[in-house]
């Protein structure tokens, strides 16, 4: 790069000579900087995701499996298939609850949090610190702790509640807990990461309106919702948003804590895809499923993308 | 009264709040005590029922990981994510560049693109990238693992240095061109310096992204290539239930990230909003 730019230096005396060279050639080149700069990187996204997502595109309208490994198109088969499977149905249900009442029980918990660490009591560094910990933890160490933990034998949560005498249910594989379970976990990192994101945009408020407003006769509340909560109402809602992606898109919370189970139970549809595609080898049905929940996601994200740029 | 109410207002709001945060971290410790006390027992305590919060320490756990495959798989995750990073760098930083300093030609559309390509789930790329990586012999391969991995971060990376090279002014790169410097000298020797920070930031966060990553690794890995997050679930422990050895495997992962993310504490909410909030 360094010669590149030496070169480039000497062509302007060169480029004035009017004589075609070396030099001249590097100060075209150096007027399209910026595209060559750019240039490698969208080459190789175009391959890395554009491609991909033609492929995928295409897959979804092909019969393609791991048995039967050949493109041979069947039109809109696999999306009639998807229309009528019974499972499929369960499934989506299972999405739509699992990142519904995570999304709110994070931004609420988020929030919460995120008012108590903006106070400037002393030690509150400490617990800023503290509470960043969840975001730097690997999915798959929080997801394998989390299921020892609820484990019913020997996990720990089991064992605190029976000392308090308090019912034992068994968290992993009974139809009511298991999705409470893996949304317990999910929050555990989801939480903190709204939290930190409120915290710098609250930490970034002007504190003196609130202060005028109490001074004024405000009620704590009325200072928050007509006061605070609107000057950090866009990171707020960028903060649901980027929830929402990684909501749709968790998977080693399901694959490890409950495997999809008890039976379909907690099987969302980015995990249905899983299965369908890389257990049951059935790839162009996968890649159909796939679309389906691009376009599920596509809803939250466009609604919250509005409200994000709109209170701009 | 009204001054017991200001010592209210003064104290008892952050007592509340102390209160409060301590509850929390009840729940925020519990996994990480799990996992730090669990390494260091003997397998058998590991899975004792009622479970033994007290047993005899060792060392054996992360002595059987590193004298196994899994020393190897860590080295796998290492070379996969100095790769993966070394890439989204070398070519997303100038990308980032040329972003905040000129409006392309469809720039409209290759932002949305880039935004999309960031936010869809993982398995919408992996699908066809599996099928593709097979027929080309890319399965069990560093550089298709890595190619894998760039669906994600290489978007990420341009946007973050967007974000980060448009935080410079533009009089300081128009000063060296009105200096005689070239566009390429411009950027190496004058913004890339002021830059730096952010990108080994930005940098820090895609190695952060790539040890950590599963889902990629776990359909495009094979022996040769599998990394450590996937051979925790594959052989270490979850489906032999070898706790102990499965925790002191998640901290040999989170431990390097533990450290890693000290030094970009302040490029962390940025790297959570892809640089939508600054």
């Amino acid at each position: 790069m360094i010669e590149a730019g030496r070169r480039g230096q000497s062509s302007y005396q060169s480029a004035a000579s009017g004589h075609w060279s070396l030099g001249r050639i590097a100060a075209s080149l150096d007027d399209q900087f910026f595209r060559l700069a750019a240039a490698p990187a969208f080459i190789v996204v175009a391959a890395v995701t554009l491609v991909p997502v033609l492929i995928a595109l295409a897959l979804s309208f092909t019969a393609y499996s791991s048995t039967n490994p050949r493109v041979a198109f069947i039109g809109l088969q696999n999306y009639v298939t998807a229309a009528s499977d019974v499972q499929l149905r369960g499934v989506l249900w299972n999405t739509v609850v699992f990142a519904g009442t995570a999304v709110v029980l994070e931004s609420a918990l988020g929030l919460g949090l995120a008012l108590l660490l903006r106070r400037s009591f002393k030690g509150v560094g400490i617990f800023r610190t503290i509470y960043l910990v969840p975001l730097m933890v690997a999915s798959i160490a929080s997801a394998t702790a989390w299921r020892v933990l609820l484990n019913t034998s020997s996990g720990w949560v089991n064992y605190f509640l029976s000392l308090a005498h308090l019912p034992q249910p068994d968290w992993l594989a009974s139809r009511e807990w298991a999705m409470p379970s893996v949304i317990l976990a999910d929050m555990w990192t989801g939480a903190p990461v709204v939290a930190i994101l409120l915290l710098a945009g609250l930490l970034g408020v002007a504190v003196e309106p609130a202060e005028q407003a109490r001074v004024d006769g405000a009620n704590p509340w009325q200072v928050f919702w007509y006061i605070t909560f609107p000057a950090i109402r866009p990171v707020f809602a960028f903060a649901v948003l980027f929830r929402v992606v990684d909501l749709f898109r968790q998977f080693p919370l399901f694959q490890i804590m409950t495997g999809g189970g008890p039976g379909l139970n907690t099987t969302v549809l980015n995990y249905y895809v899983y299965q369908n595609t890389f257990q049951f080898g059935k790839l162009g049905y996968g890649a159909a499923l796939a679309v389906v929940l691009v376009l599920m996601m596509a809803i939250p994200l466009v609604i919250l993308f509005r409200l994000a740029r709109s209170s701009d | 009264m009204p001054s017991l109410t200001r010592a209210w207002n003064r104290h008892g709001w952050d007592v509340v709040s102390v209160v409060l945060l301590l509850i929390g971290l009840v729940y925020l410790l519990l996994p990480l005590v799990w996992v730090a006390l669990t390494a260091f027992k003997i397998p058998i305590d590991a899975f004792a029922s009622p479970p033994k919060f007290i047993s005899p320490l060792t060392l054996d756990n992360f002595k059987v990981l590193l004298t196994g495959p899994f020393l190897g798989d860590l080295g796998h995750s290492a070379v996969v994510t100095v790769l993966a990073t070394g890439v989204a760098i070398v070519l997303g930083a100038p990308a980032g560049y040329a972003f905040a300093r000129t409006r392309v030609p469809g720039q409209g559309l290759i932002t949305g693109w880039l935004v999309a390509s960031y936010i869809t789930p993982a398995i919408v790329f992996i699908i066809p990238l599996y099928i593709m990586f097979s027929r080309l012999g890319l399965l069990n391969n560093f550089f298709g693992l890595t190619l894998a991995y760039e669906t994600g971060l290489l978007p990420f990376t341009i946007w973050m240095m967007r974000s980060y090279f448009a935080d410079i002014p533009r009089e300081l790169d128009e000063a060296a061109w009105v200096d005689g410097a070239s566009k390429v000298r411009a950027f190496v020797a004058i913004i890339l310096p002021v830059a730096w920070p952010g990108v080994t930031t930005v940098a820090i966060l895609v190695a952060l992204a790539a040890w950590g990553e599963y889902f990629g690794a776990l359909i495009l890995s094979g022996p040769a290539t599998v990394t450590a997050p996937v051979a925790i679930f594959t052989y270490v422990g979850i489906l032999t239930a070898n706790w102990s050895v499965m925790a002191a495997g998640g901290i040999l992962v989170v431990l390097p990230m533990l450290i890693a993310t000290m030094f970009v504490q302040r490029g962390l909410i940025r790297g959570l909003t892809v640089g939508a909030i600054k």
